[in-house]
């Protein structure tokens, strides 16, 4: 199976989807998000940190240290209220644009 | 937390903790790397390859930093900080280039900071301390005589009362006049300029005494008032030191000492145009002290000036008809008293209101304008330098285009490049900016002697109005210079940029070049013309005969200072001084003057046998001297004779009148002969003996003002004593000499002045000196910034051009062919710039025309020396460019790139 590129946007939604589980380090998430997906998605490590301090600053997520499994420090990102109702919102506006886009697919 | 709170929160962060958020960031990426490299090691990779496959999908470590910055959103900052480093190393780099633009705009900004700071004060700013300008007013007083629409600001004390009981649109009416009086006593007295003011005067403003009180209604009440005075704080400072038991101290002002109870804040002028005031007196005490107990009822004595606030609700058209229903009752009071002032329905009385600047009413002076056109020829030399900026940064935008080229191919964004140049136009303009506040420092130290007081501080450097106008005329100047190469840079064709070298024959004029330069060229003509517009107004000025020596004459005059004189006293003190002044070397001829021009006149009624109303054919002022009248002060007679020696007091009366009342009142006839009643109708006869020549005595241009002459001996009255005096020698030691002298002969407390007469005419002529002065500045820089833009795209072309001139002359042009090619390109933009320059002059020329003085502002004179002189600076602009051309070598040429 190949991999796909992320289309525009999408990412923030998927790393609040993942965050909204439970507080996750950087590699953690970009982790998730390629076993979920069952190795399709293609999360460009390069690009995932940019979208973290870009959600942090947007007050979507909390940054805070704390100690990982093997007890090294690392940042722990989790979702704000803010984050939690960005992330509903978000969904459902894909879940729409996915069946409409579904509909139109399966007419013809 | 909203959001955007959140957000400021964590770019404040983003700024000041910076260095902790990238050691945050780089621990943050460390771990990633080190987790990835772990999960490889554990499902069996070796560690090295481990290494690289966690770096391959991880990226450049420095891109993922940069955008991670990025997304802290000061990604701009950091861009700016290092743009205007690289900015600086870059001028630092080329201090010729660097030092020119930011000289060339430090002028600039200079002129239209100082210009600003005159207008400032003239026109825009309000007085120190006065609370809610918007409503206070000054009055405008409107009459009309002998047919003749007049205003004036002058009213009498019975009138202010008038309007104080009567009007009800006004808070409050203050009355007030600043005037020149003797301050100190004894050989401390000075002139000093001493405003003389209702207590409501003070309520107008929002000042607090710096010492002691302000003198309040029960000082100034009616008739005579309180003798007390409050000092203005610069002469506290330097008269008494700034000490504090000043209070209750006596001081002499005018004819009274009275009591020092206060000192004005600093920087309090009041609503003085006339200088800062050194004390302020009660107008009742002052009042009294001149005219005694009768003045409340002295309608004639108009010399009040008035300011009223309006209650908040009234709208200025409401406040003028209140108060010209109040100066109507006041009129009608006036007739009723003396019923010579005339009727309502001759003499239409009404007031209108105007700023409390004086340069913004009705009676605004030709200096405001002047200096309002001076500003916008400053504006225009900024204008002209910016061009000259941006066509220099245009010429290394275009020397740089490939280096650009490379740049945008390489991936640095187009906006990104903008930015860059706009940065470093920007730290020119304020390199520039801040240069220029020093020129303005300078300039206007020596300008506002021009106009203003020179106690008055006026420190541009401090002036914060002053300072955001230099802010916003520098980031203007950024705009303007940077925004036409960035865009110029920002576009184009990036491939072709890249293909071509110079050999590719990349030469082309930019049009954006050429067009500044001919909009240089056309600014400057336009300045030049203005300019000898006002120089040879100037010199029209200068030479215009007044109708009198000024060089060689003083003028000397007594200050009684409340001595009390007969009239006896005073005709025998006058002789006396005219005899003392004798004795003193350097004195030739010396004549007694009831009027002296621009200082006072006197006027009588007349009345001519056979004319009627002779008032309305002129203003006709009198002057009476002594036997040596004519010989004094070279008034010349045109026909029949001076009065003298054979013209004694018992005998018949003779009068010599000016040219113009001759032919005002006789006109077609001969006027000598002719009978002239003085003061009343039934006067005796005064035969004209002689016509003089026209005098100028109150205003420098008036055609209807006239002199007339009569011995002092038949005027019947004393005369004020006032002397002129012809002098020969040192001008100044003679007038000390003299001054020294008549005191001696004084009484009491009086003094005597003595003072060139030229120190009364110089200032008649300061608007055409101070317009003339700056607008050869001005244009001259502006000649200067254009023929250095000429020299500079002339001299780019030739380098461009290197190579076709070299075939040129392989294929057989002579070395003035050669040159003669690149002159006529400079010459040809000049002469379009002349066309539009003189055509821009001739547009403007109806505006200017009565600021010149006897001068037309289409004087072709003036556009053919400018065409002389823009032609002869061009062809010096373009000598070197084309000596340089002339000399190319075609086989240099043919074989470089």
């Amino acid at each position: 199976m190949s991999r796909l590129d992320l289309p525009q946007g999408t990412l923030d939604l998927l790393i609040l989807k993942a965050l909204s589980l439970q507080p996750m380090h950087g590699w953690a998430i970009s982790e998730r998000l390629h076993q979920v997906s069952r190795a399709t998605l293609q999360v460009p490590q390069g690009s995932l940190y940019p979208a973290l301090h870009r959600l942090e600053r947007r007050g979507l997520i909390r940054a805070e240290w704390g100690a990982s499994d093997n007890n090294r420090r690392a940042k722990y990102y989790q979702l704000t209220r803010a984050g939690q109702k960005q992330l509903e919102a978000e969904a459902s506006a894909w879940q729409q644009l996915t069946t409409a886009v579904d509909l139109v697919l399966k007419q013809s | 937390m909203t959001p955007l709170l959140n957000d400021l929160r964590y770019r404040l962060r983003a700024l000041f903790r910076r260095d902790t958020m990238d050691r945050e960031m780089d621990a943050e990426f460390r771990f990633h790397l080190d987790k990835e490299v772990e999960k490889h090691v554990r499902a069996g990779v070796p560690p090295d390859e481990a290494r690289r496959l966690a770096r391959a999908s991880f990226g450049t470590f420095e891109g993922t930093r940069d955008e991670t910055r990025d997304a802290r959103g000061l990604m701009w900052l950091e861009q700016m900080v290092h743009d205007v480093r690289y900015s600086l190393r870059g001028l630092a780099a080329r201090p010729m280039f660097t030092g020119g633009v930011v000289l060339t705009l430090a002028l600039g900004i200079g002129a239209n900071a100082t210009m600003f700071g005159i207008m400032d004060r003239m026109l825009f700013r309000a007085p120190p301390f006065l609370r809610d300008h918007g409503t206070v007013h000054r009055l405008y007083n409107h009459y009309m005589l002998n047919g003749e629409s007049r205003i004036e600001r002058n009213l009498a004390f019975p009138v202010y009362l008038d309007f104080l009981r009567t009007s009800e649109a006004t808070e409050a009416v203050a009355a007030f006049q600043t005037r020149e009086l003797p301050v100190g006593e004894g050989e401390d007295t000075r002139e000093m300029s001493v405003t003389v003011a209702s207590a409501s005067y003070f309520s107008l403003f929002d000042a607090r005494p710096a010492l002691g009180r302000f003198f309040d209604a029960s000082d100034d009440s009616v008739p005579a008032g309180q003798d007390v005075v409050v000092l203005g704080h610069g002469y506290w400072q330097s008269r008494f030191g700034g000490r504090t038991d000043v209070i209750g101290q006596r001081l002499r002002v005018g004819r009274t000492p009275a009591t020092i109870i206060g000192v004005a804040p600093e920087g309090f002028v009041g609503l003085s145009d006339q200088g800062v005031p050194a004390v302020y007196l009660p107008i009742t005490a002052f009042a009294f002290s001149m005219r005694g107990p009768a003045y409340p009822r002295g309608y004639g004595w108009s010399w009040l000036e008035l300011a009223v606030r309006r209650k908040p609700d009234v709208s200025i058209a409401a406040l003028e008809a209140d108060l010209t229903a109040s100066y109507i009752a006041s009129f009608r009071r006036a007739a009723a008293i003396a019923p010579n002032v005339g009727t309502l329905e001759t003499v239409r009385p009404r007031v209108t209101v105007g700023p409390v600047q004086l340069a913004r009413g009705p009676q605004a002076g030709r200096d405001s304008r002047v200096v309002t056109w001076i500003a916008g020829v400053a504006f225009i030399v900024l204008l002209i330098a910016c061009a000259n900026v941006a066509n220099l940064q245009l010429s290394r935008a275009i020397s740089r285009q490939r280096e650009v080229a490379v740049r945008l191919a390489l991936g640095v964004s187009r906006g990104r490049l903008v930015r860059q140049l706009l940065t470093e136009s920007l730290c020119l303009a304020i390199l520039g900016g801040t240069t220029g506040l020093l020129v303005a420092r300078w300039g206007s130290v020596g300008l506002r002697s021009f106009f203003f007081n020179a106690e008055e501080s006026l420190s541009v450097v401090t002036d914060v109005r002053t300072l955001v106008f230099a802010g916003v005329a520098t980031t203007l100047v950024a705009l303007l210079t940077g925004l036409v190469p960035a865009l110029q840079a920002g576009s184009g064709d990036l491939a072709a940029a890249l293909k071509s070298g110079a050999r590719e024959g990349n030469y082309r004029r930019s049009r954006t070049r050429t067009a500044l330069l001919v909009l240089q060229a056309t600014l400057s003509v336009a300045l030049l013309v203005g300019a000898g517009l006002f120089v040879r107004s100037l010199r029209n000025v200068r030479d215009f005969r007044m109708g009198y020596d000024t060089e060689r004459l003083l003028f000397a005059t007594v200050n009684f200072r409340g001595v009390r004189l007969s009239d006896e006293e005073q005709s025998g003190l006058a002789s006396r001084l005219l005899s003392a002044a004798r004795e003193v070397p350097g004195v030739e001829k010396l004549t007694l003057a009831a009027s002296v021009p621009f200082w006072s006149n006197e006027g009588r009624g007349l009345w001519v046998p056979g004319v009627d109303s002779v008032q309305t054919r002129g203003r006709f002022i009198l002057q009476a001297g002594s036997t040596d009248y004519f010989a004094t002060t070279g008034t010349r007679i045109l026909r029949g004779r001076a009065f003298g020696e054979s013209d004694p007091e018992g005998g018949a009366h003779v009068i010599v009148v000016s040219e113009g009342m001759a032919q005002a009142i006789w006109p077609g006839e001969d006027a000598l002969g002719k009978c002239v009643r003085i003061s009343e109708p039934t006067a005796p006869c005064a035969t004209v003996i002689g016509v003089a020549e026209e005098v100028r005595i109150r205003l420098l241009v008036d055609d209807r003002e006239h002199a007339y002459y009569v011995p002092a001996w038949q005027l019947g009255e004393p005369i004020y004593p006032q002397v002129l005096v012809r002098i020969s020698g040192d001008r100044a030691a003679v007038a000390e000499a003299l001054r020294r002298r008549l005191q001696r002969e004084l009484p009491g407390a009086s003094y005597a002045t003595v003072v060139p007469m030229n120190s009364l005419t110089d200032p008649q002529q300061r608007s055409w000196r101070f317009g003339a002065t700056m607008f050869v500045a001005f244009g001259a820089l502006a000649l200067v910034l254009a023929a250095i833009g000429l020299y500079s795209l002339i001299a780019y072309d030739v380098a461009q051009r290197t190579r076709e001139l070299g075939v040129r002359m392989a294929l057989g042009a002579s070395v003035p062919d050669v040159m003669g090619l690149v002159v006529r390109g400079g010459l040809r933009l000049v002469t379009v710039g002349l066309v539009l320059g003189a055509g821009l002059a001739l547009w403007g020329s109806k505006w200017m025309e009565d600021l010149m003085f006897r001068q037309s502002p289409r004087d072709p004179m003036v556009f053919g020396m400018v065409t002389i002189l823009l032609f002869a600076v061009a062809l010096i602009a373009t000598a070197g460019p084309a000596y340089r051309a002339a000399r190319v070598d075609p086989n240099v040429a043919l074989r470089s790139d």
